[in-house]
């Protein structure tokens, strides 16, 4: 059974289509990253899944139940969410001392998890005097209460700076290392979860786009591999011989397609040929991302340029 | 459940603003204490130590009303506010289960600020109607009932304050709405007009008071209002859980 199974999850807010018949799966043990473009729907379905948000059509099932059917929620999934925050003038112990209290945990709880993520030192302080990062580590806190298997982030690096997004990475793998949770974290910027998940989801405009392993993705997006030297030209016989395609950019360069490095490394090697640089090219993996999601802000690429904006006067 | 409620008072006492709330309370419970003690018999003001002027003396135990009111309101806005709602409803996704919670803890509150003010009004009350000449044997079973109603319409309107609280969801008008009614509005239809006042909360906690009207309208009797006061208590419960059960939280 997976972990998290979202099925044909549909919501709308007025006219705004927010979530539109979106389907995926997030196995046990695996971190998973949720991405799309700001207004994607990232956040409407996971409160969904969570049980804050009342879908208009599907279901968002943990363990293969509905939220509101869990018993002790608390100690099955922990939800750091976008939009939520701490009473000012409450201390981070008390915090979590209030929920610990409702969700029938020891209050020692609170403590301890604020040693896990770095706060014991501001424990007896109250959270107005806090920074979007402390915050940011108080709702994680929050979120492992009750030591839960499965942990759902909806753009935890927010806020943080670069130190707190490298020290979260770190976390999100221990979990899933060490601890064996599941993890889903959304993000809109493919790099800050890139080094960190093993599968991807994709959403835009509401809308599922891929679901794969990050391999899968990134495969899309190779480029080849790129090869240079003074004498590089000597080697396309022995690739082409071995079944790859050899492009020549630039002389001195030649990109191999349909082969490995090690095949060109051996070419060189039996040639010898002296090489400057063998890499695999991959795309920007942020472009993969912004191709697939069709997001707007993306630079353009060498389309064609639109009929209309070549009409002089033509409405645009 | 238990530990619901718990989580909720919890809440309330972990802020400041619960104690600043009592302090006002008990502020304005004391004023009317020492002025009524001061100025009575003087200048044809009642005298205290008559059996009226006793339930009046006692009665500012309850003056402080729209200050439970305020801390009922900030146990549902605030979690608008700073959107710990959130947080309330993963832990307990039944919500109908923290709208019990709250209103229970509301009146708990509400006890809470009663017993203070009454303790207060004994407090300065007995010695004042002491050095006025007064026996203690007026605290007699009106006053008992009088404590009793104080008690009922604190935790009443702290339960007001979560039902208002729950509908505008938006802090500052909740306060602004609840304290332009307790302190205007409501006392100006319970004195001008005691046949409406009467079933307002206001003239409610007025007749559990046992206190006659200021112009001699009258109040229902004692256990009218404080049927009343269930009454009330019972429909702003209803408000308070049917605005905040099916909302989206975003
Ligand atoms: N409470 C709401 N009321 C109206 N529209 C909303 C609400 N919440 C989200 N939306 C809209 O739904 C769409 C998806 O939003 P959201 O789920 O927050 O996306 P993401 O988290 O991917 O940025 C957006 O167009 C957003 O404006
Ligand atoms: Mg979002």
């Amino acid at each position: 059974m997976a972990a998290i199974e979202i099925r044909n999850l549909s919501k709308s807010f007025g006219a705004v289509r927010a979530v539109d018949d979106v389907s995926f799966t997030v196995e046990a043990g695996t971190v998973t990253g949720f991405l799309g473009p700001n207004g994607a729907g990232k956040t409407t379905t996971l409160r969904s899944l969570l049980g804050l948000v009342t879908p208009d059509s599907g279901e968002a099932l943990i363990n293969g139940r509905g939220y509101t059917d869990l018993a002790a929620p608390l100690s099955e999934v922990g939800a750091v969410l976008e939009a939520t925050s701490f009473h000012p003038g409450r201390t981070a112990r008390n915090h979590l001392r209030v929920l610990c209290t409702a969700a029938g945990l020891p209050a020692a709880r609170a403590d301890q998890t604020l040693g896990q993520v770095g706060l014991a030192d501001v424990a007896g302080k109250r959270v107005a005097g806090f920074s979007l990062g402390m915050r940011q580590r108080l709702a994680l806190a929050t979120a492992l209460l009750g030591e839960p298997k499965i942990l759902i982030l909806d753009e935890p690096a927010n806020g943080l700076d670069p130190a707190g997004i490298q020290w979260l990475r770190g976390f999100l793998r221990f979990l899933a290392d060490d601890q064996g949770c599941t993890v889903l974290v959304s993000s809109h910027v493919l790099a800050e979860v890139e080094q960190t998940v093993d599968d991807v989801v994709i959403i835009a405009k509401g809308r599922l786009i891929r679901q794969g392993t990050l391999a899968e993705l990134t495969s899309n997006g190779d480029r080849g591999v790129r090869v240079s030297g003074p004498e590089v030209e000597r080697l396309r016989p022995r690739l082409e011989a071995a079944g790859a395609t050899v492009e020549c950019p630039e002389s001195g360069v030649l990109l191999v397609h349909g082969a490995q490095p090690e095949t060109v490394g051996q070419a060189a090697l039996d040639e010898l040929v002296v090489l400057s640089e063998l890499v695999r090219q991959r795309s920007d993996l942020e472009q993969v991302f912004l191709e697939l999601t069709g997001d707007p802000a993306a630079p353009p690429g060498p389309d064609p340029v639109p009929a209309l904006t070549e009409t002089p006067g033509g409405t645009s | 459940m238990i530990r619901l409620v718990k989580a909720e008072l919890q809440k309330v006492f972990t802020t400041r603003m619960v104690w600043g709330m009592l302090a006002l309370s008990l502020g304005f419970t004391a004023i009317g204490l020492v002025a009524l003690s001061l100025l009575s018999g003087m200048q044809g003001a009642p005298p205290i130590t008559d059996p009226d002027g006793v339930k009046n003396l006692f009665s500012q135990a309850g003056v402080g009303l729209v200050f439970a009111f305020v801390i009922g309101t900030l146990l549902i806005t605030g979690e608008y506010r700073f959107q710990t709602i959130t947080h309330t409803f993963l832990v307990t996704p039944r919500r109908q289960r923290v709208v019990a919670a709250k209103l229970v803890a509301c009146a708990g509150v509400g006890l809470f600020f009663g017993a203070a003010g009454i303790a207060l009004a004994f407090a300065v009350g007995v010695p004042a109607l002491l050095i006025k000449g007064g026996s203690l044997s007026l605290i007699d079973g009106d006053v008992v009932r009088l404590c009793a109603g104080v008690v009922a319409a604190m935790a009443l309107y702290t339960i007001l304050g979560l039902a208002l609280g729950s509908l505008l969801r938006n802090q500052v008008a909740a306060i602004v709405v609840g304290i332009g009614w307790v302190y205007v509005l409501e006392n100006l239809l319970v004195a001008l007009l005691p046949s409406v006042g009467k079933w307002l909360p206001g003239g409610a906690a007025q007749a559990v008071y046992g206190v006659s009207s200021p112009l001699g309208g009258d109040y229902l009797p004692a256990w009218g209002g404080a049927a009343l006061l269930v009454g009330y208590a019972l429909l702003f419960a209803v408000v308070a859980s049917a605005t905040t059960i099916r909302r989206d939280i975003t």
